[in-house]
């Protein structure tokens, strides 16, 4: 069976075919819920984050230069409204575990000691500022090269590697006793 | 690909934590999709007339583009009046054209970003000015706050040293505008 590709659906979608966009929306839900879940650090801002981007998306979709490059597109729509959102929130409390349920802990540890490390890793990114916090999991959790980053966030690639740095260095300093076994 | 070998054994752990897969809670591509059915018809000419875009006002037109834009503000109102398929109609009335203007002598390219065009850097290019440096664009605003800010040679980020700066965590320099009128 030939593959939708992202392409075709925003094409679907332009020719009036709303239905199309949920292919969109099932294949770029998760990776954009993981980065807004982790810089914002709770579920219902994430998900407010998610649906509102998606919401532009959909609006702005006729801008979308690329569309085979939806995804970048996307990110891009969702980078910005997460800094929106954390902006005005300006606080980050009430930061949620990153895995409440636990679901993956039992691959690689024991529930328990999954479950501390989890949540060690939850507090230790909710002290970074966010700048910092920003910056690593684009680098280092969403794979996005310092270049992209750039593009994203309107900061210059040396900023960039300091923020990443330091961020680095403060989360080796917070884990440092978090060490699961 | 991922640079883990930039990485402390000890963040590096961290960041394939991280790296798990996620996913928002059941009922999500359903109010996801509910809200897109909500929003207006699109592509129609009401759609074309509301999508922001550059005004271009050369000096030589000027007269010109102030006839363009009244033109603007004119359709706007018959569109009000006629009222757009599903949209608001004061969504139509309220745009209102705003200047942006910054010095960038060294550019090659500037172009405007922010909430109205979704940061997007093609959107909205600016044009060289009357002066040597100068770049200029006008774009249609809805009242109320927008964050924008200016990109130099597609890579350099630039905040509006005439405007307010947004207060922002993320170490951006974005600026504000704020349109006057009920939104």
């Amino acid at each position: 069976m030939t593959e939708v590709t992202d392409g075709v659906a925003v094409a679907r979608v332009l020719a009036g075919d709303v239905n199309a966009f949920a292919l969109l929306v099932a294949r770029h839900r998760d990776r954009g819920f993981r980065y807004a879940l982790h810089l914002l650090g709770n579920t219902q801002d994430a998900e407010d984050a998610l649906q509102e981007s998606f919401l532009r998306a959909f609006r702005a979709l006729r801008r979308c230069r690329e569309p085979e490059r939806f995804d970048a597109w996307f990110f891009r729509i969702l980078v910005n409204r997460c800094r929106t959102g954390g902006a005005r929130r300006k606080t980050l409390e009430g930061r949620e575990l990153l895995d409440p349920e636990g679901q993956h802990a039992g691959r690689v540890e024991s529930r328990a000691d999954g479950f501390a490390w989890h949540d060690a890793i939850a507090r230790a990114l909710a002290e970074l500022p966010p700048d910092q916090r920003e910056a690593f999991l684009l680098r280092h959790v969403e794979d996005v090269s310092y270049e992209e980053m750039s593009v994203l966030t309107g900061a210059g690639v040396s900023a960039l590697k300091m923020r990443v740095k330091r961020a680095c260095d403060t989360l080796r300093d917070r884990l440092k006793d978090e060490v699961p076994e | 690909m991922t640079a883990d070998h930039e990485l402390d054994p000890l963040v590096r752990h961290a960041a394939e934590a991280l790296r798990r897969p996620v996913a928002p809670g059941p009922g999500f591509d359903t109010r996801v999709l509910a809200a897109v059915r909500a929003e207006p018809a699109r592509g129609g000419p009401i759609d074309w007339l509301l999508r922001p875009r550059p005004l271009r006002l050369a000096p030589i037109a000027a007269v010109g583009g102030v006839l363009a834009v009244a033109a603007v503000a004119v359709l706007g109102s018959w569109a009000m009046l006629r009222g757009g398929p599903g949209r608001p109609a004061a969504v139509v009335a309220a745009a209102q054209p705003v200047r942006f203007v910054v010095a960038v002598p060294e550019a090659h390219t500037v172009a405007l970003v922010g909430t109205f065009n979704d940061w997007d850097p093609a959107a909205t290019p600016l044009r060289a000015g009357p002066s040597a440096g100068v770049w200029v664009v006008e774009v249609p605003l809805a009242p109320g706050r927008h964050e924008y800010a200016f990109v130099v040679d597609g890579e350099r980020w630039l905040p509006d040293p005439a405007a307010p700066a947004a207060a922002d965590d993320f170490g951006a320099s974005n600026s504000v505008v704020t349109v006057p009128g009920s939104s």
